[in-house]
């Protein structure tokens, strides 16, 4: 019994396709959930920091994008008035690869998160 | 018929790629401080610059640029990143910078082809 491989496909099907809206809305769910309420703490956000982005990449893992190569970069600072401004600029295969990124702001945080999906040919 | 070559390296190299976006920072904010109506054309530039290098460079990857300026303000800002890739061939690499007025912190991440 021959198994069917999916090596020769260079583009994703339909529904394999990354998409930017159902991963965001995941994002802004998982934010939500661990960050409301939260005080920024110079002791506890380094862990807090490197949790979230293990978190959002097994979700998003978990989600059903099986070709896809995941890179996940949170940022989270302390609010005092100052200006942050975060750009990415990608090479890549604009029909398979996208992004999506959201962010969250409280009194004292703000954090800001992007997940960048690559397809694997 | 053209023999498709791997090349001298299928793998990320990190300290060259950590050089080549120093140099692209410097070039952009080397001297100047914190100005809001410019960030915007820092942040581009910064990414762009250091986009435009690394496809020079000729590697089968693709690249993922990421750039943060912040204001100094002696508030804290921490990154983190989570990747779920090919570990021998994929590769990332972050440089901080600084000057008197702000923090620049750029990520590149390469992915295979």
């Amino acid at each position: 019994m021959v198994e069917g491989s999916d090596s020769y496909l260079i583009r994703p099907n339909h529904q394999h396709k990354f998409k930017p809206t159902i991963v965001k809305e995941y994002i802004h769910e998982i934010l939500r959930e661990r960050l409301s309420g939260v005080l920024y703490d110079p002791e506890s956000v380094p862990e807090l920091t490197r949790s979230l982005a293990e978190t959002v990449k097994d979700k998003v893992k978990n989600a059903g994008f099986d070709k896809y190569k995941l890179v996940v970069q949170v940022i989270i600072g302390e609010q005092r008035g100052q200006g942050v401004k975060m750009t990415s600029k990608c090479l890549w295969d604009a029909d398979t690869d996208n992004y999506a990124a959201d962010v969250f702001m409280n009194e004292s945080l703000f954090c800001l998160v992007a997940v960048f999906g690559s397809y694997y040919y | 018929m053209e023999e498709y070559s791997s090349g001298d390296d299928g793998n990320f190299n990190s300290d060259e790629i950590s050089i080549l976006v120093k140099e692209c920072i410097e070039g952009v904010i080397g001297g100047t401080d914190y100005n809001q109506n410019k960030i915007n054309q820092w942040t581009a530039s910064i990414v762009e610059h250091s986009l435009t290098h690394l496809v020079k460079l000729g590697r089968p990857f693709k690249y993922i640029v990421n750039c943060s300026v912040m204001q100094k303000s002696g508030a804290g800002l921490h990154t983190a990143n989570s990747c779920y890739w090919d570990t021998t061939t994929d590769g990332s690499c972050t440089v901080r910078w600084e000057n008197r007025t702000m923090y620049c912190v750029v990520s590149v991440f390469a992915v295979a082809m």
